[in-house]
């Protein structure tokens, strides 16, 4: 199999340069422009076969204007004379119209240069890997039907530049797989499941992102039990669970809630918000992950979640600006959550009766962290003892309880590369 | 019907968006995106190839279509394939712009710090207002190989209005006033006169909600606005009606032609009208070229189509139907729904309250998921109890759940009147704008709580 795309010959930095230029002379006082451009080589399978080979290749100008306090932004993909002057127009006009806020601002003296991970495709590896996943299930899981996985791998190359000296250039490369299907036996269906992450390469399969695990558990759910009662017990939440739990606490340290005032935390910094077993920490320099935030900013290393305790929020500058609170930027991906020491079959074991959740399907928590929601891809605990895969079982709670309760962390994590997250324990969940 | 073993189609795709967002009257999203690309999908010794690029290059579309042709054949390295017949026709033809010219970034402005203004008047112990508003325009120029050529557009527009309070415990809750239709923004009317009555409809429910109690968790008799009425037509039995779902095993595989529903629901995909009116996804030709049929997925009760494209269409030896779609410029057509709804009865909401001896009703919802099990879910965030047929005291954010088969079995009432809905996305590795529609229903499921 021959690599199929080829690289577009493309100067975004000057690109990025010529575009600020033309704001500054627009009469923008502050700037923020990005020009990147993306390659993707993308191998994928529809049910158990391989189907399509994709070769995408993609052009972005994102560009925000300042002036007298009044912001707008634009992005578009047409970066000739006139694509560009257009755009610079409809950033001018949106502008003239937008509120004056002086919380509006762009970084200043933020210096990176980043070249990390496989800048080139390797179409043959991408190939092999698959075959490798389908080997894998014809041998150990044949009553999964993988309804798409693919193989990929991306290439991103961005520049951004701020009116403020800020330079940041990067140039990162990295590979993807995901797994997406279900179980199918005697006439009956599992639910769906997925897995997947990102890694510099795509050996291991199918062990890479818990791939074989997710697998052969499907094979194992598509007979189920309905719980049958009522109880208040424990889940052990899978890592994909838990990305949930922490989804929840990060959304409630950004700008939005800090703003408005909503946030549970926002006085809560230096306290004790989690229980003393969670640590939660960034890891920007995983797989297709950068130490930058949107508003172009270097995030240092951070420890967010310090045995617990909630070590800063994390609003943008403009959040920042806005509350008066200290500017922290963290990036978007690259987080990960401290193994605990306990093995996970310790973990189960010491469950009296609960539940070992892989995924829950529920709607956004309440503003106060009230949650229920489905425990999908789920088997019933009783005794320390994993029993029946369960069906249509809710539990309900709240976010920021739970995260409070957790009583044990495994030793085993998932590593997806945008995070590696361990097992959780959490006590004192409804079961309906 | 015309049959091909290699398939070609080339898609100049630009898609357009208006994201503003003002936080207490902060403007904190202003943004506007015109992203235009190429793309070009071939079929070719049983194997797709795909390629895409931004649509400014002067060769580009020579470029795309050359190196899709090559991917498929590429594919070959993972040995021989049955070539499959593609069916379908190739549409020809333009469908026209239509609605108001757009509103500038002024009006915009002015019409959301209006908006904001006046809850802040009206409403003084609201703590904080969210008002979001989205415009996207699709405009696709499409090709295929057997002669289609074709001129497409989907343009929707939504406005969010948030209105956040605070409980008996001074813990935050919040509540959210949607519009959505055909067209840009200046083709709703969201002025603040348009809207002040349901604001009040919805600053009355905050108030009702700051003293609301938990859903008792488990099996109830539940009235489903017609909001969730559509949700429940998109998540529940839309997303197992999808061929490509059917093939990989989705239990609906083998119930067709078999009851799945109770005899007052028919269900239907709707290709661009219903009733007289066009739709507010209105769907002519799809991304393969194929002209757009309506299906009906439940009739009367009974298992009957499926929705299509030509891949999934040859595999069951079907026709096409129309359901082929990409979301973006760099993305291949998938099987994605377009206008999906539960057909209305002849109830009205109160008797179907009035039925009630013990139970909820549920007005208002926010995400769902679906499941090839037909298990489905949807996040609630209005709810009252339901007792002696009369409503009660307001109920905390909860979640609908239960098995599609058995919750659409159980429904004993249908009501008369039907709301279509376009805000937000369905989810399927693409994002896709799509519309759902329904009336309000009476049926057994499944509340998460205590």
């Amino acid at each position: 199999m021959s690599a199929a795309i080829r690289g577009a010959a493309f100067a975004i930095d000057s690109a990025a340069e010529q575009v600020l230029q033309a704001l500054r002379r627009r009469g923008f006082e502050q700037v923020q422009v990005t020009v990147s451009d993306t390659l993707r080589c993308e191998l994928n399978l529809a049910h158990n076969e391989p189907s399509l080979l994709r070769s995408n290749e993609a052009r972005k100008l994102s560009a925000t204007g300042i002036v007298a306090g009044r912001r707008a932004s634009s992005e578009g993909s047409d970066l000739g004379p006139a694509g560009v002057a257009a755009l610079v127009d409809q950033i001018w006009s949106s502008a003239q119209s937008a509120p004056v806020d002086e919380a509006n601002a762009v970084s200043t003296g933020q210096l990176l240069r980043l070249r990390r991970g496989p800048q080139q495709a390797d179409p043959p590896a991408l190939a092999a890997a698959l075959r490798q996943l389908l080997d894998w299930r014809a041998a150990h899981t044949p009553t999964m039907m993988i309804e798409e996985a693919l193989a990929a791998h991306v290439r991103s190359r961005s520049h951004t530049l701020t009116s403020g000296g800020s330079v940041i250039d990067c140039e990162l490369g990295w590979c993807e797989m995901s797994v997406f299907g279900l179980a199918r036996d005697a006439g009956q269906t599992s639910s769906f499941n997925f897995a997947g992450g990102s890694a510099e390469t795509l050996t291991e399969v199918p062990t890479l992102f818990g791939i074989d695990r997710m697998m052969r558990e499907l094979t194992q759910q598509v007979h189920t039990q309905p719980l049958g009662e009522r109880f208040v017990g424990d889940v052990v939440l899978a890592p994909g669970a838990v990305t949930d739990l922490l989804g929840w606490l990060m959304g409630q340290l950004r700008d939005s809630p800090l703003i408005d005032g909503s946030s549970l935390f926002r006085n809560r910094v230096g306290d004790r918000v989690a229980s003393p077993l969670l640590t939660l920490r960034s890891r920007y320099d995983a797989p297709g992950c950068a130490p930058l935030s949107a508003d172009a900013f270097v995030t240092p290393a951070v420890t967010l979640l310090d045995a617990g305790h909630l070590t800063q929020l994390t609003p943008s500058l403009y959040g920042s600006r806005k509350t008066g609170l200290a500017h922290r930027p963290v990036a978007a991906d690259g987080w990960e959550l401290v193994a605990g020491s306990t093995p996970l079959a310790e973990v189960i074991a010491a469950v009296p009766r609960g539940a070992l959740v892989d995924r829950l399907s529920m709607g956004n928590p309440a503003p106060n962290g009230d949650f229920s929601g489905v425990i999908k891809n789920s088997f019933r605990i009783d005794d320390g003892q994993r029993g029946a895969a369960l069906a249509e079982t809710m539990i309900s709670g709240n976010v920021a309880q739970m995260l409070d309760q957790v009583v044990a962390v495994s030793r085993e994590r998932i590593d997806t590369g945008s995070g590696a997250l361990p097992w959780l324990r959490i006590a004192g969940l409804h079961f309906s | 019907m015309p049959l091909a073993e290699t398939y070609l189609e080339t898609r100049h795709h630009e898609l357009r968006k208006t994201r503003m967002s003002m936080l207490d009257g902060n403007l904190t999203g202003n943004l506007r995106s015109v992203q235009a690309g190429v793309s070009a999908r071939a079929y070719r010794d049983g194997y797709w190839g795909f390629a895409s690029a931004p649509a400014d290059g002067a060769d580009v579309q020579a470029r795309v279509r050359q190196l899709a042709a090559d991917n498929a054949r590429t594919m070959v390295g993972f040995g021989t394939r049955t070539t499959l017949n593609l069916p379908g026709a190739h549409y020809r033809g333009d469908q026209p712009a239509q609605g108001r010219p757009a509103l500038s970034a002024a009006d915009c402005g002015e019409r959301m710090a209006a908006l904001h203004a006046h809850c802040m008047a009206r409403y003084p112990g609201l703590r904080s207002t969210r008002v979001m508003i989205t415009d996207e325009h699709h405009i696709k120029q499409l090709q295929t190989e057997g002669g289609g050529q074709a001129l497409a557009r989907i343009q929707r527009a939504a406005v969010y209005v948030v209105l956040v309070g605070q409980d008996d415990q001074g813990a935050p809750i919040e509540l959210a006033e949607i519009i959505s239709g055909l067209g840009s923004l200046a083709d709703l009317d969201w002025s603040v006169p348009a809207l002040a009555p349901a604001l009040d409809r919805l600053h009355d429910h905050l108030q009702a909600k700051r003293h609301a109690v938990a859903a008792r968790g488990g099996e109830h008799t539940v009235v489903l606005a017609p909001d969730l009425a559509g949700m429940l037509a998109h998540e529940a039995m839309g997303h197992p009606c999808e061929a490509d779902a059917v093939l990989s095993g989705a239990v609906t595989a083998d119930l067709q032609g078999r009851r799945v529903a109770s005899d007052l629901i028919t269900m239907v995909d709707l290709a661009h009208h219903w009733n007289g009116h066009e739709l507010m996804c209105p769907v002519y030709v799809d991304d393969e070229g194929t002209p757009a049929e309506d299906v009906t997925m439940i009739e009367r009760g009974m298992l009957r189509q499926f929705m299509h494209s030509r891949e999934t269409a040859a595999r069951l030896n079907l026709a096409p139907s129309g359901n082929a779609r990409a979301y973006g410029p760099d993305d291949e057509p998938l099987v994605r729904m377009r206008n999906t709804a539960i057909l209305p009865g002849s109830s009205t909401l109160d008797e179907l309250i009035a039925g009630v001896d013990d139970g909820y009703l549920l007005l208002d919802t926010s995400n769902g998921q679906a499941d090839a099990t037909t298990e489905f879910m949807f996040g609630v965030n209005l709810a009252y109890e339901i007792r002696a047929g009369k409503l009660g005291r307001a109920v905390r954010d909860t979640t609908l759940s239960g098995s599609a088969l058995k919750v659409l079995q159980s429904v004993d009432g249908v009501g008369s009147d039907m709301k279509w809905s376009c805000n937000g996305y369905c989810g399927k590795k693409q994002p896709m704008v799509v519309s759902v529609g329904g009336p309000s229903l009476r049926a057994r499921a499944h509340l998460g709580g205590e």
